[in-house]
């Protein structure tokens, strides 16, 4: 049972601030921080899942805090190219124990400074030892710490099954990470890595866990399921082959998140590139990682398989572009799958839209102060019959260009998009 | 004419009861700066009166008390003004009106409820807890909103074995959970005893929220879109380091 004396805080294993720091710079790059899914219950200890998830900070470049992130241990054995804690490189190394990390969580956690843990390692001495420690760690903050809040844990590639089984009945996700979108670019630059490593421990975990809920065993089993994360622009592919991957990771593994990282060259290598694939490139994943998840697109209708995703327009106004013959379509009748697609407008006010209708037919002034967007909007919905936007396609697509490309002006060189070139028509460069 | 109630939800409840059939009625509470020439009267609070009201008002929307509720924490200025038109707007339809954004009503008072959620929502992740040499927590703020009791639930749930206080600085009141209890106070300043090693947690916090920033893609825009300078007062990271 829970001894509360336990929390009377000794410190007896605070880590020191020089370890602290080594074992989480290297846990950024994973990019992960959701905390929810999960509505794990409090029974007789501290904390509990809190399944909307919840951001505890932010830093300056625009991600949440949500989750302590942090390595057991950066001293691998494995060498991939990208890594900056690969095997042979000389960097300081360094090993948490597992009550240093129990302790660190619990007073984090109890400050109100996160949402649950992340446990991440470099492979030291073999797998399964990784795995092993890091099972004994989520073990000992559940049972002796009794800690009921969230937990991710990374699963490492060639450890035991049955140790990934036994750990994903005390944490709330768990995820394995892809890396690489392609086996040849795996085995380019990671090595001592193969796609079978990945994928088939997740594949169990994906058994497992069906088999638990139809049996409906006591307990819980991944609450929060499995994610995965990929480099992209270390390696060639393109975008369209991204996301019928992912596509697939979402269907057929059962996947709930695939997470983008877009490439930062940290180390230097003849076979990585040299610059950074830039963070609209990642933006444009997530959206349309975004549009196949909660508005019904098909990788597919996305972009082709050998295509990448356009600079100028987000992934839907893409599609919207490619089909003309659609819209524009009567919001006030329109059903909500085809209110889902028109350009700039989001899940929320599709849902404010079909809502709204229900008493009153909607005037485009009705949106506007309904706070509907309709900067791209416009161009594609009419309202009680009448149309708002701009009649000539060429001019459409200049203005929706130059609405999204503004806030990323530094991604794009002098002329090479449509925005420029509006903007020097228009006198205004 | 101007309605002023003692500012409780019952109080509310009363003026809307008493100002409902005056169309030209405007609601106020206590403290409300009366326009130049305004004819007021002060609504003395019935519960009999409010029970009768608050009836009637679930029997068109069974969510209606909770939205009122809500309402009445805005820390917006004319937030009687938005409670009472929409109100009045449920009552003249008898039915639930929540959805009819097209209204003019109805749209103020969906804003101001997201808003007093957005807030409670928000905080719940940025409250900061201080220990204190008792191990009991101590959390300081400044919401925009009046939504101190409502972070209680939240809190209790997963810290049940420590006593916390939760203080909002700017209406001189506390939410306490004694492990117990749950009630709120007046406090206007809180003397806080620190324990041994909170300036040590602090500082592994502020080393750890900048280790995991990644300097080449700062976007502080977008940081502070999701968390406004307003509350970053409260919170370690963001202030120098003690000792």
């Amino acid at each position: 049972m829970f001894d509360k004396h336990l929390f009377v805080c000794y410190n007896a294993f605070m880590i020191s601030e020089e370890k602290l720091k080594i074992l989480t710079e290297s846990a950024k790059y994973d990019v992960s921080c959701s905390s929810s899914g999960s509505s794990r219950k409090n029974a007789g200890g501290m904390g509990n899942g809190f399944a909307a998830g919840c951001c505890h900070s932010f830093t300056p470049d625009g991600r949440c805090v949500s989750l302590l992130k942090i390595l057991m241990s950066n001293d691998c054995i494995f060498c991939c190219k990208y890594c900056v804690n690969r095997a042979g490189e000389d960097v300081p190394r360094a090993t948490a124990t597992p009550d240093e990390i129990c302790e660190l969580v619990i007073d984090f956690y109890k400050r109100n400074y996160i949402e649950g843990l992340f446990l991440s390692s470099a492979v030291f001495r073999t797998p399964d030892h990784t795995m092993e420690q890091l099972l004994l760690t989520v073990k000992k903050l559940r049972t002796e710490y009794g800690f009921y809040g969230y937990i991710h844990l990374k699963g490492i590639p060639y450890a035991d099954g049955a140790l990934a089984r036994e750990a994903a009945k005390y944490v709330d996700r768990m995820s394995y990470n892809i890396e690489l979108p392609s086996e040849r670019s795996l085995r380019l630059l990671a090595p001592q890595k193969s796609k079978e490593s990945v994928l088939v421990p997740m594949k169990k975990l994906t058994y497992e866990k069906r088999v638990f809920t139809e049996e409906k065993r006591k307990g819980h089993f991944l609450p929060a399921g499995q994610t995965t994360q990929m480099i992209v622009g270390a390696s060639r592919e393109p975008d369209g082959q991204i996301l019928k991957l992912s596509q697939s990771l979402y269907r057929v593994t059962g996947l709930k998140r695939v997470y983008y990282s877009s490439y930062v060259p940290v180390v230097h290598d003849a076979l990585l590139p040299e610059t950074a694939a830039g963070s609209l490139r990642e933006h444009r994943l997530y959206q349309a990682d975004w549009l196949m998840r909660f508005y019904g697109f098909t990788a597919d209708e996305i972009a082709g398989d050998d295509e990448n995703l356009p600079v100028e327009y987000d992934p839907k106004c893409a599609w919207a572009l490619r089909h003309p013959e659609i819209f524009p379509v009567e919001v006030n009748r329109a059903p909500l799958e085809m209110i889902l697609r028109v350009p700039g407008i989001g899940a929320r006010s599709a849902y404010k839209i079909t809502t709204a209708r229900r008493y009153a037919s909607l005037s485009f002034d009705d949106l506007r102060k309904m706070r509907v967007v309709l900067k791209r909007a416009r161009h594609f919905i009419t309202c009680k019959g009448k149309f708002y936007g701009e009649q000539n396609e060429e001019r459409v697509k200049l203005l929706l260009a130059g609405t999204e490309a503004r806030e990323n002006a530094e991604q794009l060189s002098l002329f090479s998009s449509n925005e420029t070139a509006l903007s020097a028509l228009t006198g205004e460069l | 004419m101007i309605y002023l109630y003692d500012g409780t939800k019952e109080g509310f409840l009363c003026a809307f009861l008493t100002a409902f059939s005056d169309p030209q009625a405007q609601i106020a509470s206590d403290g409300f700066q009366l326009p130049l020439g305004a004819k007021a009267v002060n609504i003395a609070t019935d519960p009999e009166k409010a029970e009768k009201a608050k009836k009637r008002l679930l029997s068109f929307d069974r969510r209606s008390m909770h939205d009122l509720s809500r309402i009445l924490r805005s820390g917006d200025g004319d937030k009687d003004e938005t409670a009472f038109r929409y109100f009045r707007f449920l009552a003249e339809q008898k039915r639930p009106v929540s959805g009819m954004l097209s209204e003019e009503a109805v749209r103020r008072a969906d804003e101001c409820i997201r808003r007093v959620g957005v807030e409670t929502h928000r905080t719940k992740g940025f409250l900061r807890f201080f220990e204190t040499e008792s191990g009991a927590l101590y959390a300081a703020f400044s919401p925009d909103n009046d939504i101190a009791d409502l972070l209680v639930p939240h809190f209790r749930a997963r810290l049940p074995f420590y006593p916390f206080v939760i203080h909002d600085v700017k209406r001189k009141k506390a939410a306490v959970w004694d492990t117990e209890h749950s009630f709120l106070a007046p406090l206007d300043r809180a003397e806080v005893l620190i324990s041994a090693d909170e300036y040590a947690w602090q500082d592994l916090w502020r080393q750890y929220y900048e280790s995991v920033n990644i300097p080449s893609r700062e976007r502080l825009k977008q940081m502070r879109g999701y968390l406004p300078v307003r509350y970053m007062k409260f919170m370690p990271e963001f202030s120098k380091r003690k000792k």
